[in-house]
């Protein structure tokens, strides 16, 4: 039953109170959203506008330009920066769901050696703070010749505990006694996973398969490290250095900016349950 | 076909490889060992490589002296944990955490607990109002929930650059001020570029705690609410006895995973300020980022990244224990 207010006795419809107090309402509801959204805004203004530092460019530019992405595409690497957290999202993500979905399904559905104990060191690698194994993986990476290479940018991130929580989660919701009926019917363990369980994870897999790219289009700290020379840059790590070149063209860098947060709005804005199912599962674990 | 070998195990002699592969998926004991362990084999490889071996070698690499362009590493013991965790001399009330000259630590200590004592009951409050004036009958309410995650969307490098430009001395912000007179060097005043950083945290934090408390909402029985309107109650009634300890669960996870977060803030920092100015927004991981790839004093940096880690264990562990218990306290 939807939530309602209406049905009970004291519960005036009408009158200047309620009124009052739908209005209050609204004016917050409003106010925060104007809040969270207008930096949004004014990444789109501050890139079509000649020089958004000296004006007030609140609401639209009064002559719209598209002179600083002619700028980006003229003056720097902007398509193969796009092309490289493209690739780095893309590979890391085709990994990731292949590899946490056969884990995430081990877990929840088979039965073998140790598994409990393994999965909750799985886990308990989430709590390893990221400046942990900064250093030690960049050394490593350093000796194997990787730095500066999409091996080294792409490799230590192919899999992911909390893709595995995730998996496991859903895999769990799924009836045992599918598999074993499966069984029953002749499928070997390999064909109960492929033709039973794996196309009824589809939407889990999706969340993570979205998820995952969201996180590795973002990630900002080990491009940073990784990516030495501008021809390797992601976008977050050539947004910075834009930023740190061109100190004074914010126009520049928002165009920047634009280039890598329109792909997220398009995305978002197409798979908006997947994100929020993420993000209520990533935030509601066990 | 099959024979004994000498041992009396049943010997197969006329399968191939893959029909003896198949086997092993077809067997029909309860354990699954060695489907089980394929399935994971690849996860054990790329853990054990990327995240239980740095583990140990960062631990190792805490107890000595490196410099990556000079040599080997040298043991020295507790030697850099005791130089970290010493508390500089007190002198005049310890200003020089004010203005940090050699050892940063305690003052990167002092600016990420200001960090998380702002961020954490900011946008925990703002994520829980979010989500109560959206859990009701509102029109548009799916168009005003996308527009409230929408921040979660950005990492906090790409955000804070975005802020940097809104907040500039010539920014939209200051130009907005102006008028009334409060325009303002935001982030090159080291009084108010932590400020900034942590403004920048809440904008894109309140989004995710909304939809963990809409989850939480979503999971309390109507009934009680219903019971609850039959009794005459208020709306702040109802929220005080129904919805809030129901919600308990839900804020006390949210808490301890924001904390989590707050002591490892890096990129919104980093990126805003680049530590600066003057150390304003030199966290924790900031200052670790600096010792090991400004400095390259390694040893230094692993020592510091395993106090941030034994910090961040306390609340994990803690959130660990408690959250099998899940009492609801009226």
């Amino acid at each position: 039953m939807a939530r309602s207010n209406y049905h009970y006795a004291g519960y005036d419809r009408s009158g200047p109170r309620y009124w009052a107090k739908k209005l209050g309402i609204y004016a917050l509801v409003i106010a925060g959203a104007l809040w969270l959204v207008a930096p949004f805004w004014w990444t789109i203004t501050g890139a079509l506008s000649e020089n958004p530092g000296a004006g007030l460019v609140v609401f639209f530019p009064a002559e719209p330009t598209l002179e600083n992405f002619e700028t980006l595409v003229n003056e720097v690497p902007i398509g193969r920066w796009f092309l490289n957290a493209f690739i780095l999202a893309g590979t890391v993500t085709l990994f990731n769901v292949t590899f946490d979905t056969l884990a995430g399904y081990a877990f929840a559905k088979l039965e073998f050696f140790a598994r409990d104990k393994i999965f909750l060191a799985f886990i308990g690698t989430m709590m390893i703070p990221g400046m942990v194994t900064l250093i030690p993986v960049y050394i490593l990476l350093s000796e194997l010749g990787w730095i500066n290479t999409y091996r080294g940018l792409i490799v230590p991130f192919i899999a992911s505990p909390f893709g595995i929580f995730l998996l496991r989660q859903h895999f769990l919701s799924l009836p045992t006694s599918l598999g074993e009926a499966a069984r029953l019917d002749g499928c070997n363990k390999l064909q109960v996973f492929y033709h039973i369980y794996l196309p009824l994870a589809k939407p889990a897999v999706a969340t993570l398969g979205i998820f995952t790219f969201m996180f590795s289009w973002n990630d900002f700290e080990w491009p940073l490290i990784i990516a030495t020379s501008e021809s390797m840059y992601t976008l977050p790590v050539a947004l910075f250095a834009v930023q740190g070149r061109y100190t004074q063209d914010w126009g520049l860098v928002m165009a920047t900016a634009a280039v890598m947060v329109l792909p997220i709005i398009v995305v978002f804005l197409l798979a908006q349950r997947h994100f929020i199912r993420g993000m209520t599962l990533s935030g509601m674990k066990g | 076909m099959s024979v004994k070998n000498r041992f009396g195990r049943v010997k197969d002699t006329l399968s191939t490889p893959i029909e003896r592969l198949e086997r092993l998926f077809n067997s029909d004991t309860n354990k699954d060992n060695f489907a089980g362990l394929l399935f994971i084999l690849p996860n054990i490889i790329v853990f054990s490589i990327f995240l239980f071996g740095p583990v140990l070698f960062a631990f190792y690499l805490s107890f000595t002296e490196w410099n990556v362009l000079a040599g080997e590493p040298e043991w020295v013991g507790l030697d850099n944990y005791i130089d970290i965790l010493t508390p500089p001399p007190w002198e005049d009330g310890w200003a020089v955490l004010d203005n940090p000259t050699a050892n940063l630590w305690w003052h990167a200590v002092i600016k990420t607990s200001t960090y998380t004592l702002g961020v954490v009951p900011l946008s925990i409050s703002g994520g829980l109002c979010a989500a109560l004036l959206l859990d009701r009958d509102l029109r548009n309410k799916r168009l005003f929930r996308a527009a409230y995650f929408m921040p979660v969307m950005l990492s906090g490098a790409v955000s804070a650059i975005i802020w940097r430009w809104i907040l500039n001395q010539d920014g939209i912000v200051n130009s907005l001020l102006e008028p009334i007179g409060l325009a303002h060097n935001w982030s090159g005043d080291p009084s108010t570029a932590l400020a900034s950083v942590m403004l920048i945290a809440i904008w894109g934090g309140i989004g995710f705690n909304m939809i963990i408390f809409l989850a939480g909402l979503q999971n309390i029985p109507e009934e009680l609410y219903d019971a609850a309107r039959i009794d005459g109650t208020s709306g702040w009634q109802r929220f005080r006895h129904v919805t809030w300890p129901n919600l308990q669960n839900t804020y006390f996870f949210v808490i301890v995973l924001s904390i989590i977060g707050s002591f490892q803030v890096f990129a919104i920092a980093m990126t805003f300020a680049e530590g600066g100015p003057y150390y304003a927004t030199t966290t924790i991981a900031v200052l670790i980022y600096q010792e090991a790839f400004q400095h390259g004093s390694m040893g230094v940096a692993a020592a510091m990244a395993f106090i941030l880690f034994s910090i961040v264990f306390v609340f994990s562990y803690y959130q660990y224990r408690v959250r099998g218990n899940g009492e609801v306290n009226y």
